[in-house]
């Protein structure tokens, strides 16, 4: 099985796991990736058939991303504080490490948007340096600081976490 | 390529976390970890923190593609959205065309049921697709392939374009085409002096089979032919006898009698 449209149709699951990730609401999260389907089927026929389709899909998804973004901002009403991360939420475990996981989620949300995308695109969907730096229109160099910025600062808040409740941490 | 000797970059550590790292500098970069402990867990926290948030969304993706996503579906309302066959009423309605006096039939047969379908949606589907500039097609040449399953699947009868280069007529895209007896396909081609010429192929279970007529459709010319429950037409501003030999061409391909 080959052709474009089988091929769009395989990168289905991790645009809908990265939406998940980027959007806190799985909903909204499948109202992005549904527009982003749209864009493609429209924008086929210019494409090439031996492109990248994975990348192609990203790139198209990030844009509709940033202009949501864009849109969400020029809205008067912020958006609420503390909404809960279904995404993660449904997924996480009961004991303690339920804790180590909301705290990892709500710094994630906490980073600038610009590193969380290189973090989600590189960590998570296992897209290179050089295809993350293709889907979001930036340089390599400027992936990988913003890789080590996110990658850190998100570090530094989860272990702030844990030694704000040192009862809990876990004893190996 | 990477001097093996140079001293470790930063990049370098998370190229190694994310299994980016040239394997030349693997042995490194180990080395400079089992030197430099505070490093080592400064790059282990970050590999837990890559697996932490993989345990986290990588669920999502082996969930079950909701129906709204599903790309057959997108595919239809793109393609019902367009409405063709309410455009090519308006088309034709314009040009006085409306019904079946409009157009005659060539061929020594009596004009059946099938076939008056089958020429109206092929000119109609002709006429307005060939005069979208924008967009005549809605997958190009270089999808050939693809187009070709999804007519097939929603025509539940295998079909591709037929092959008309020989005869000066490049295969440009196609699309499916919407009739009142369900999906078609159209396939277009570009021929001599800009000739546009399109194979308009519909199942029509029921129908028996007729030998090639001619329809004369006072702007344009057709050819069409009912095979083994399927019907065909070739239509093009083209003088009839031409067309008659394309039509037998494509019919050829088709693995009907020549």
């Amino acid at each position: 099985m080959s052709g474009t449209l089988t091929r769009i149709e395989a990168c289905i699951p991790a645009l809908r796991r990265y939406a998940a990730a980027l959007l806190r609401n799985r909903e909204d999260a499948d109202d992005l990736v549904h527009d982003c389907l749209e864009r493609a089927l429209a924008k086929l026929h210019t494409r090439r058939d031996d492109a990248d389709v994975r990348a192609w899909l990203f790139a198209i998804m990030h844009n509709l991303f940033v202009s949501q973004l864009r849109r969400a901002k020029a809205r008067p009403a912020g958006e609420p504080l503390n909404e809960t991360h279904e995404a993660a939420m449904s997924m996480r475990p009961e004991q303690e490490s339920g804790l180590q996981w909301r705290d990892l989620i709500r710094g994630l949300n906490a980073l600038p948007v610009e590193q969380r995308t290189v973090i989600l695109l590189v960590s998570v969907e296992d897209l290179s340096y050089a295809e993350t730096a293709n889907v979001l229109g930036i340089p390599v160099g400027t992936v990988m600081s913003r890789l080590a910025r996110g990658r850190e600062r998100l570090r530094q808040m989860t272990e702030e976490g844990d030694e704000a409740r040192p009862a809990l941490r876990r004893v190996k | 390529m990477s001097d093996p000797g140079r001293p470790i970059a930063e990049e370098e550590l998370h190229a190694y976390v994310d299994g980016q790292l040239d394997a030349d500098r693997q042995p490194t970069v180990l080395r400079y970890l089992q030197d430099h402990p505070d490093v080592a867990r400064q790059v282990a926290a970050w590999n837990a923190q890559r697996d932490a948030l993989r345990a986290a969304f990588g669920p999502v993706a082996a969930e079950p593609i909701p129906p709204r996503l599903g790309l057959e579906r997108l595919v239809q309302a793109r393609l019902s959205r367009r409405l063709p066959w309410r455009a090519a009423a308006a088309v034709l309605l314009s040009f006085g065309l409306g019904g079946a006096s409009g157009w005659f039939l060539h061929g020594g047969q009596e004009p059946t049921a099938a076939l008056t379908l089958l020429a109206q949606q092929a000119v109609a589907n002709h006429v307005v697709y060939t005069a979208d500039l924008r967009r005549p097609t809605e997958l190009g040449a270089l999808q050939r392939d693809d187009l070709s399953r999804w007519v097939s699947n929603r025509l539940n009868h295998k079909v591709a374009p037929p092959d008309l280069s020989a005869d000066g007529f490049n295969y440009i895209g196609g699309r499916l085409a919407a009739t009142p007896d369900g999906p078609a396909g159209l396939f277009m081609y570009d021929g001599p002096q800009g000739v546009r010429l399109t194979v308009f192929v519909l199942p029509l279970r029921a129908a028996a089979s007729l030998p090639i007529q001619h329809i004369d459709f006072a702007h344009v010319d057709g050819c069409a032919w009912i095979d083994k429950g399927v019907g065909y037409t070739v239509v093009a501003k083209l003088p009839p006898p031409e067309l008659r030999r394309l039509a037998e061409i494509v019919r050829g391909q088709y693995g009907g009698a020549g």
